[in-house]
């Protein structure tokens, strides 16, 4: 068996155990190495399985999609009703409001877009509250009191849905018959409602 | 920190929801089957609370499996952003087929494979080979694994660096990649993936063997490279 015949034998018999690679291998120390190295890769290869972790950010989309799919039901536990209706309860009565706030945001943005027209382009002007002020502060608090560990993350999404919005309002304020500009602006609110909901899932006993 | 498919994309909040599902067809493993290296057991309670649409047990579900998915996804694309929607995917998809899972073959065993089933699916979209002969014969990687016979062989030592083996493994071609994946990282045998890979089991071999060839070649010259750097300093 000549090292080039051995190399293609690997491939059937990868460890180098038939007679006639064991009576190569004992003569020919590049193939014995080789076979050596070939076996060291396999045995890290299984190091690799676990090695990396996924960024916070994957299960807080999946939760989200799993949440907008109705897939997730409330699964509401008997806990203390005293230390519910005390611990915190301005908080979540807040977030409570500013969602509601956003949905009616929303729902005001439809009920416009099923009725305005080219002769009606003013009538978009009417101000729709600034996404920056609408208790941002409470629900950052509400998550840092009850999820810690996914602030950052609820951070940066909400600094990204309020720049959706400001984005999509501006398009909207251009082209107030742009049906798509209207939808995104829609989307967008839907979506920092989204993230209000979470935020009071996470606050519950 | 975004929340991929949903927040990154502006205006296109309903990405996730338009995120194509699998089809079934060719490739499509995500039957429960029994898997040798899949033995490890899963609390039934919270796969039925899962079922029952319990947050708390899809997390604990995600937290379970969440690494061996994502490095899956992630060897298989060699991208993280990818690989994090497709393990998103992957988790996705078994959530909404959770309540069809009846326990007859291991959790873990359906979840890999529908996580394979999904990279699959995404490489064969992207227009990937996932196994391609002409690969292997157009590109002369035959060429660069014989011509390593009686070169100056610097040994493996016996041992090889996770990061090192990590990164020679991302730079392999895909359909090296893919093979090796699953059978050195993953466990599956050649069938399966002949199976999975629509190729013959022939085929794997040959592809499986020229990738640990192509990795040692990698591996090497890495080595080379860093002992020729600290002689230099």
């Amino acid at each position: 068996m000549t090292c080039v015949e051995l190399q293609e034998s690997l491939a059937e018999v990868e460890d180098g155990t038939t007679p006639e690679q064991r009576a190569h291998l004992r003569t020919c120390p590049a193939c014995s190495a080789l076979v050596n190295d070939l076996n060291v890769i396999v045995a890290a290869a299984g190091g690799l399985q676990e090695a990396d972790e996924p960024s916070p950010r994957v299960w807080n989309s999946i939760e989200i999609a799993l949440r907008r799919e109705g897939l997730i039901r409330p699964q509401r536990t008997t806990g203390s009703l005293a230390h519910t209706l005390f611990t915190g309860w301005t908080g979540r009565w807040l977030v409570s409001a500013a969602a509601m706030l956003l949905v009616a945001a929303g729902v005001l943005i439809h009920d416009r877009m099923q009725t305005n027209t080219v002769s009606e382009r003013t009538a978009f002007s009417t101000p729709i509250p600034n996404p920056s002020d609408l208790n941002d502060n409470d629900l950052m608090q509400e998550i840092a009191v009850n999820a810690p560990t996914m602030r950052a993350a609820y951070e940066a999404n909400l600094q990204q849905v309020n720049e959706s919005i400001r984005d999509a309002q501006a398009m909207v304020n251009e082209s107030p018959n742009d049906e798509d500009a209207r939808r995104s602006l829609l989307d967008a609110y839907h979506q920092k409602s989204l993230l209000f909901e979470l935020a009071m899932d996470r606050s519950l006993p | 920190m975004l929340i991929p498919g949903m927040l990154g994309k502006r205006y296109n909040i309903n990405y996730l929801s338009r995120i194509p599902m699998v089809a079934a067809g060719k490739g499509d493993l995500t039957e429960p089957v029994d898997h040798p290296k899949s033995t490890e057991p899963i609390d039934a309670e919270v796969i039925a609370r899962a079922q029952r649409g319990d947050a708390e047990a899809f997390r604990l579900l995600y937290e379970k499996h969440k690494r061996r998915v994502y490095s899956l996804c992630l060897r298989m694309t060699a991208n993280t952003a990818e690989a994090e929607d497709l393990a998103q995917e992957a988790f996705l998809q078994l959530y909404r087929k959770i309540g069809t899972f009846r326990g007859e073959s291991a959790f873990s065993t359906w979840l890999h494979r529908l996580s394979v089933n999904v990279v699959l699916m995404h490489l064969r979209k992207k227009s990937l080979p996932v196994v391609s002969l002409e690969e292997t014969t157009q590109s002369g990687e035959d060429e660069s694994a014989k011509r390593d016979f009686g070169a100056d062989d610097v040994a493996l030592a016996g041992s090889v660096d996770r990061l090192q083996l990590q990164r020679a493994v991302d730079s392999l071609p895909p359909g090296y990649r893919m093979i090796f994946v699953l059978h050195d990282v993953e466990g599956y045998e050649h069938n399966e993936i002949a199976k999975i890979a629509g190729c013959s089991v022939g085929n794997s071999k040959s592809q499986l063997h020229k990738a640990r060839m192509k990795l040692r070649d990698l591996l090497k010259m890495n080595r080379a490279e860093k002992a020729g750097k600290s002689r230099a300093g």
